[in-house]
């Protein structure tokens, strides 16, 4: 109830100050708004202080505190109540501002009371807060305003002006002594104020008073009325903005870094790892000289004389090179010293070297012995004879070993054999010793060297020195033999069938050929000896044989290399030959398959080598007999790999008779009943085969078409094209199905004359048309709409198919669409940018090492145990782009580096002039 | 003073070098280093993505940086150019005999050509494995070699006693299987019969798809086959439905299969899709070969009615047509094309540059010798012939691929290198859905198609089943009163109605879609042509 009637207390006060107020207000318009005084808006608290310090202050007049308020300059003024000002709605708002007490009311309280409780309504207006309840003071404040309402209508002349006359013919109706709280009224009016002037009155006799007077009038003289400050509310807004401004500006120095971070495709967080200098030469190049004797050194080395001449000529460099005579006299002097040290010291050491134990010279003595069995030099041998008979003789008289010593008889006497073991070992080995000396002088022999074996044997143990004779030895004999066989061929019998004219001729033919090849062996051995004699070297690995069927094989070799050399261009003839051994065995194992149907040839390898001895191209002939002989069954000559049929096609000249000669290999038979599988155009041409080898001319060759071939090239584009067409139609109309006709089933709405006259529903008809439409668009739409000849099939073949083609239960899942991204991935908005992105494929395969790294880089790179810093302010110019920055380190790097080498480089050189 | 000389050098000596090379980063290295990027980067214009921009920006950049460097580095790792032929002025390079191309050649190439001359086991036809090492060879009455091409070694020969139609090599030279009278076979380097493919059928042809791991094959019948070499599986077998066919190779770009039928058509298959991707017309008479440029952009297809075609098929479109017969096409590593017919071998070459083919080379065999397949050993300067009666190889100048990456085929490999490839190209075996026409698309953006619309009757069925399934849902058992019949056939309800509701839905919304478009024809239409002006008025 209380709180009721306070509100409606300070209501009433409010209403009452309304009205006061809008008057107010009607003349502040004509005033300046800054000459507009009033009471400060103090918060309760503050307010409740200054009442308890100032009590007149709290219970005082409407005019008494409007007058503090005209002078303090100071205090803060509201132009409008916080409340009235509404912001933020803070306060309830008053809906009945014109609420009246009623008449009856009456009011028991008192003004002081009332007071405190309008300090409580801190938020309410400042006048609601300074009010009185004070019915006079109401009337007066009434009266005032009539007056000056008055005066203004009568002068016309604004109220303001009468306002402070009235002001100042105020009456103060207090009577306190005037002190610093209760300023008279004079004071309060301004002109009975304390002046900084009287201030100043005492000190006038003081040191520096007219400085500090100067300063003083200066002052007034330009003083400026000091402005009001704002409130507090606008001045922190002012501030918070000001701060706000300042920090924007503050921040942007953050844009540039972590603009980089964000734009950054990688954020690399790892030790500076500065690993220094990597190379020697850059190690070097720090180097600088500390020590005296560096310092000396280098001044040297860097000496620009010895510099220069080392650059440009060696000659001055031994002008620079002056050395005093004394110098090389002690040089000269310090060796020699040094060389008689180590003569002396070498001495001694051999001296000592010398001195061996006796268990060392009696080894060296043995192995002495046995080097001296082991040695054949004639004259060292015999005096070793004549030294082992006189040891022999010496034995033989002495029998020093003979268990004739003390020792010896002492030993037997007692027996001491049995038990001791060491004496029994010494004993006999005595008894050996003496059975060697006194062994005759052949016997020696016989542990050294076998027993004797043949002569030839002999000669084969060729010893090194003997190693040029042995060979020369061999080719002689090589040359005889062959010479031998010469002469043995000329007497080959002449009965039997060889006496056939056609067999002589032929015999005669291979004789020449093999006459030519002998001789040509028996000139190369010649040659071959004389080259040994003049040598006299080594080298004989080349003939190891001594038989005389290999010195055919030797015989045969040479010419092959000989032609070898002349067609440089030809297959290794020995694999060649190898192959065709492994061929033949091949198909000697394909015909033992076969059985009988089979013809054996009577191939073989070790025949085929040994026979090669009496003439290559006979053995050959007869092959080719055997094999074109056999009767009925036809047999097939299929040279493979056979290296003469690998006929060069360029290289014809080359083919002279030694080339013909050489092997043509026989491939075993393959019965013709088994390849019974024969295409007509397989053999056509087989008749008209040539065979032998391919010519190379341009000639061309153009076969007459067969009537077939020409009746159907003639009627060939008849029907295709049509066919197509029609096969095309087809497939669209299978991806494109034509839209039903619009059918009516006969009968049905066709009852009356009219609905017949109607025809097709409308409405069909449209979907025919639009359907229609739709196909012929698609149709329009297909990649193979402009190309007559082509049908691109536009099926999507969704279904599971399984191994027949057709969908059923065992199916293969062969989705293609699983290839293709199915939505646009998050950032990407058009396809064609995802397409283009996805172009360029990222794997080891496709890019190179050194550029793979930045395409697949993780977002951030951490090594572990790094701690993750804040970002630090870097003073970048944020124009300035990264790769600028990037290049511009490297070729600091750069030219750091080529400094190094450079530096490197000129260490060198003065190495190299030391 | 020698180290002195030696720098003063160097110094003259380097800035010579580093001019070239600026001058080569201007001009020479550019194609090289197009051909790394791959194509142009996205139009970073367009995009409003200010994030995504720099990303892609710095990712181009990055590409950009990895092709120069690419380039930069091909040009070590490249070091030799193929040569051709070059005849002076009055001069022309296919009157230049094999002989005189031997007489000026090195010895190691002039040791290549050969003719081997095998009268009797019927025309020959050759495959050379992927390194060019090895070659294979199969006479038609059943004689098979493998011959080491680089020391002329005969490794193993046999004869199976059969016709052999065709032979193949699979990833390496182990490997190779033979098309024979009734089934194609493998065997392996011995000669040892491993598995005999009986589903295939009588084979005419057998190409293998080295990446896939897939052997092809076209039968008597017109069927191709596909099948997965590894796990052995079946992966396609489809009716070609044109008839017998004898031709047939791969594009090695994009391992799509082509055949050509005896109605001049040539299709292209891939194991994923029971009708050929593409069916063109190409001759009118029957196709007798066909050739793919390792490019992938080129075809070239010889018809019976004289007439050889080079196709673009990228589009689709004949960009030359030549008279002539070809019994076999093939193209080189580098693009020249050889094709024989009769006994006299011709290779063409695109001297300008568009494709226009001109004669560069012709060799003629002895007469009447039938030239039944070219083929160009990879990584050589050789052409590889199989005749009827042998096989010969000659000297093609320019052909072969100079230069050899050893990760992707190695003439010189040794065993263990053999062994470790073949593992790394299991790893890296593609499935067989990565076959396609243009497989740069893999990995981007599901092509946009026209919506499937289900027809009406079909939707309804999909319907009727969806209900179906939704009352075959059996019910649990609850307690006592909730498994009440009652509650039960409510429940069953409330899933029927369930299952109906999108379908319902689709429907619906079908509708409104219908309702919201036909208005705004009807405005267009309905605006008479007096009252047309005042309509636009009214729409702004």
């Amino acid at each position: 109830m209380v709180e009721k009637k306070r509100k409606a207390r300070g209501e009433i006060s409010r209403s009452e100050k309304k009205g006061k107020k809008s008057f107010q207000s009607k003349s502040n318009k004509k005033k300046n708004s800054k000459d507009e005084k009033k009471g400060p808006r103090l918060p309760s608290a503050l307010q409740r202080e200054v009442d308890s310090l100032n009590p007149r202050y709290s219970d005082n007049s409407d005019e008494d505190e409007e007058e503090v308020h005209d002078t303090d300059v100071y205090e803060y003024n509201e132009a409008q109540a916080e409340e009235d000002s509404r912001k933020n709605r803070r306060y309830d708002p008053v809906d009945n501002l014109e609420y009246k007490l009623p008449d009856e009311f009456e009011d028991e309280n008192l003004s002081s009371d009332d007071d405190d409780d309008n300090v409580d309504h801190a938020g309410e207006s400042k006048s609601g807060m300074d009010m009185s309840d004070d019915s006079e003071d109401d009337v007066e404040e009434d009266n005032a305003g009539r007056h000056a309402r008055m005066l203004q209508k009568i002068t016309g002349m604004p109220a303001e002006i009468f306002d402070g006359m009235k002001k100042k013919s105020g009456v103060v109706s207090e009577t306190y002594p005037e002190s610093e709280y209760n300023p008279s009224q004079d004071i309060l009016d301004g002109d009975g104020r304390i002046t900084i002037q009287d201030l100043l009155v005492p000190l006038q006799q003081k040191r520096g008073y007219s400085e500090l007077n100067k300063r003083i009038r200066k002052l007034e003289s330009k003083s400026v009325p000091v402005q009001t400050p704002i409130s507090k509310v606008v001045q922190e807004n002012v501030e918070r903005k000001v701060a706000y401004e300042v920090t924007k500006k503050d921040i942007t120095k953050w844009e540039a870094p972590v603009k980089r971070y964000r734009e950054a495709t990688t954020v690399i967080f790892e030790k500076d790892t500065n690993v220094g200098f990597s190379t020697v030469g850059a190690i070097a190049s720090g180097f600088k000289p500390r020590t005296t004797f560096e310092k000396k050194m280098d001044s040297l080395i860097n000496d620009s004389k010895v510099v220069e001449a080392y650059k440009e000529d060696g000659t001055r460099l031994l002008e620079l090179n002056k050395i005093s005579i004394e110098d090389v006299m002690d040089h000269k002097n310090s060796l020699a010293k040094m060389r008689s040290l180590l003569f002396r010291h070498e001495m001694k050491a051999k001296r000592i070297k010398k001195i061996k134990s006796k268990t060392y010279h009696r080894l060296q003595k043995k192995d002495k012995l046995k080097a001296a069995h082991a040695d054949i030099d004639p004259e060292a041998a015999k005096e070793e004879a004549t030294k082992q008979e006189f040891k022999r003789a010496e034995e033989r008289l002495t029998l020093k070993h003979k268990n004739t010593s003390k020792w010896a008889k002492r030993a037997i006497g007692r027996n001491l054999l049995g038990q001791d073991e060491g004496t029994r070992v010494a004993i006999s080995e005595q008894l050996n010793r003496h059975a060697n000396l006194t062994r005759k002088m052949y016997t020696m022999k016989d542990s050294s060297s076998s027993d004797e074996t043949s002569d030839e044997d002999d000669d084969d143990e060729i010893s090194p020195d003997t190693i040029p004779d042995g060979v020369s030895k061999l080719l002689t004999k090589a040359k005889e033999k062959t010479q031998k066989i010469l002469e043995e061929e000329d007497e080959m019998g002449t009965s039997g069938v060889l006496s056939l004219p056609f067999m002589v001729r032929g015999l005669k033919k291979r004789k020449e050929e093999a006459n030519a090849e002998a001789k040509l062996a028996i000139e190369d051995y010649e040659s071959s000896l004389k080259q040994l004699e003049d040598t006299n070297g080594a080298g004989t690995s080349e003939i190891r044989t001594s038989s005389g069927r290999r010195v055919f094989g030797a015989a045969r070799k040479q010419p092959e290399e000989s032609v070898n050399r002349t067609k440089s261009d030809n297959i290794d003839r020995d694999s060649d030959s190898d192959y065709e051994y492994k061929a033949n065995d091949n198909f000697d194992v394909d015909r033992a398959g076969n059985g009988a149907l089979q013809k054996e040839v009577p191939l073989d390898v070790n025949t085929l080598r040994g026979e090669s001895d009496t003439g290559n191209k006979s053995v050959y002939m007869s092959f080719d007999d055997t094999v074109r002989d056999p009767g009925p069954k036809t047999t097939h000559e299929v040279a493979i790999f056979a290296s003469n049929s690998w006929k060069k096609v360029g290289n014809k000249n080359v083919s002279n008779g030694k080339d013909k000669k050489s092997v043509v290999v026989v491939e075993p038979t393959w019965p013709h009943q088994d390849l019974k599988e024969v295409d007509k155009d397989d053999t056509e041409s087989e008749e008209e085969m040539v065979d032998g080898f391919l010519s190379s001319g341009t000639k061309t060759d153009y076969e007459l078409p067969s009537q077939e071939d020409l009746i159907r090239r003639a009627f060939a584009g008849d029907d295709v094209e049509e066919e197509f067409e029609k096969d095309k139609l087809e497939v669209l109309n299978e991806e494109n199905p034509e839209p039903e006709k619009p059918l009516i089933l006969p009968g049905w709405g066709q009852w009356t004359h009219i609905q017949k006259k109607k025809g097709t529903p409308s409405w069909l008809l449209e979907e025919h048309e639009s359907a229609k439409r739709k196909r012929e668009e698609s149709l329009k739409k297909r990649k193979d709409a402009h190309l007559k000849h082509v049908i691109i099939s536009e099926k999507i073949n969704k279904k599971k198919i399984n191994k027949e083609g057709n969908t059923g239960p065992n199916t293969v899942l062969l989705n293609v669409e699983k290839l293709h991204a199915k939505s646009l991935p998050y950032p990407y908005t058009s396809q064609e940018a995802f397409n283009m992105s996805m172009r360029v494929p990222i794997g080891p395969e496709f890019h190179p090492a050194a550029s793979l790294r930045a395409l697949n880089c993780p977002e951030v790179v951490k090594t572990p145990g790094h701690i993750i810093k804040p970002i630090a302010i870097e003073e970048v110019n944020p124009h300035e782009k990264d790769e600028q920055r990037m290049k511009g380190q490297n070729q600091k790097t750069k030219s750091h580096k080529t400094n190094n080498v450079k530096a490197a480089k000129k260490m060198k050189i003065k190495h190299k002039s030391n | 003073m020698g180290l002195i000389s030696m720098q003063t050098n160097s110094e003259t000596i380097v800035p010579s070098l580093q001019l070239p090379l600026e001058d080569n980063n201007g001009n020479e290295l550019d194609p090289k280093v197009k051909k790394y990027l791959r194509g142009d980067g996205a139009n970073l214009e367009k995009l409003k993505d200010k994030k995504l921009k720099g990303q892609l920006a710095v990712r181009e950049q990055l590409y950009g940086k990895s092709a120069k460097a690419a380039a930069q580095v091909e040009k070590w790792l490249m070091p030799s150019e193929e040569g051709y032929l070059e005849a002076d002025d009055l001069e022309k390079t296919w009157n230049i005999r094999q002989d005189k191309i031997l007489s000026e050649v090195d010895i190691l190439s002039s040791r290549k050509p050969f003719d081997l001359v095998l009268p009797d086991l019927g025309p020959y036809t050759i495959d050379f494995a992927s390194s060019g090492r090895y070659m294979i060879v199969a006479g038609r009455k059943g004689h098979l070699a493998l011959i080491d091409m680089m020391t002329m070694d005969l490794i193993k020969e046999f004869q199976v006693k059969e016709t052999v139609r065709d032979v193949v090599f699979l990833h390496n030279e182990l490997f190779y299987a033979a098309a024979q009278k009734k089934y194609p076979y493998i065997y392996n380097r011995d000669g040892t019969e491993l598995h005999c493919l009986k589903e295939h059928g009588a084979v005419l042809k057998l190409q293998f798809l080295r990446n896939h791991f897939l052997l092809a094959s076209i039968n008597k019948f017109g069927q191709l086959h596909y099948q997965d070499v590894t796990m052995g599986g079946m992966v396609a077998n489809y009716r070609t439905g044109l008839g017998r066919c004898d031709v047939m190779q791969v594009n090695p770009f994009n391992a799509v299969v082509g055949l050509g039928h005896s109605c001049g058509k040539v299709t292209m298959w891939r194991p994923t899709s029971a009708a050929p991707l593409i069916k063109m017309l190409c001759h009118h008479g029957p196709v007798s070969a066909m050739a793919f440029h390792p490019g992938g952009h080129l075809m070239a297809t010889a018809g019976m009615e004289r007439k050889i075609k080079l196709w673009d098929i990228r589009k689709f479109e004949v960009l030359h047509t030549y008279s002539g017969h070809a019994k076999t096409l093939q193209f080189s590593q580098k693009g020249l094309l050889a094709m024989g017919s009769g006994s006299r071998v011709q290779i063409w070459k695109d001297t300008a540059g568009n494709q226009d083919y001109s004669r560069y080379m012709s060799h003629s065999m002895v007469k009447g010798y039938q030239i039944g397949e070219v083929n160009f050993q990879p990584y050589e300067d050789v052409l590889g012939l199989g005749h009827s009666q042998g096989i010969s190889a000659i000297l093609v100048p320019g052909s072969g691929e100079p230069n050899f990456d050893s990760w992707v085929a190695n003439p010189f490999e040794t065993p263990k290198q053999r062994r470790e490839k073949e593992i790394h190209s299991l790893l890296d075996k593609l499935p067989p859905e990565t076959i396609m026409l243009d497989p740069t698309q893999i990995g981007t953006l599901k092509p946009p198609r026209a919506k499937e619309q289900l027809t009406k009757q079909e939707r309804e069925a999909a319907m009727e089943a969806a209900i179906e399934s939704a009352k075959q849902g059996s019910n649990k058992k609850k307690t006592k009163g909730r498994s009440k019949p009652t509650r039960m056939q409510k429940k069953k309800q409330d899933e029927i109605v369930k299952a109906k509701r999108p379908f319902l839905d689709q429907q619906l919304r079908e509708e409104q879609q219908l309702l919201n478009k036909k208005p705004k024809l009807n405005e267009e239409v309905q605006l008479p042509l007096s009252l047309q002006r005042f309509a636009r008025k009214k729409a702004t």
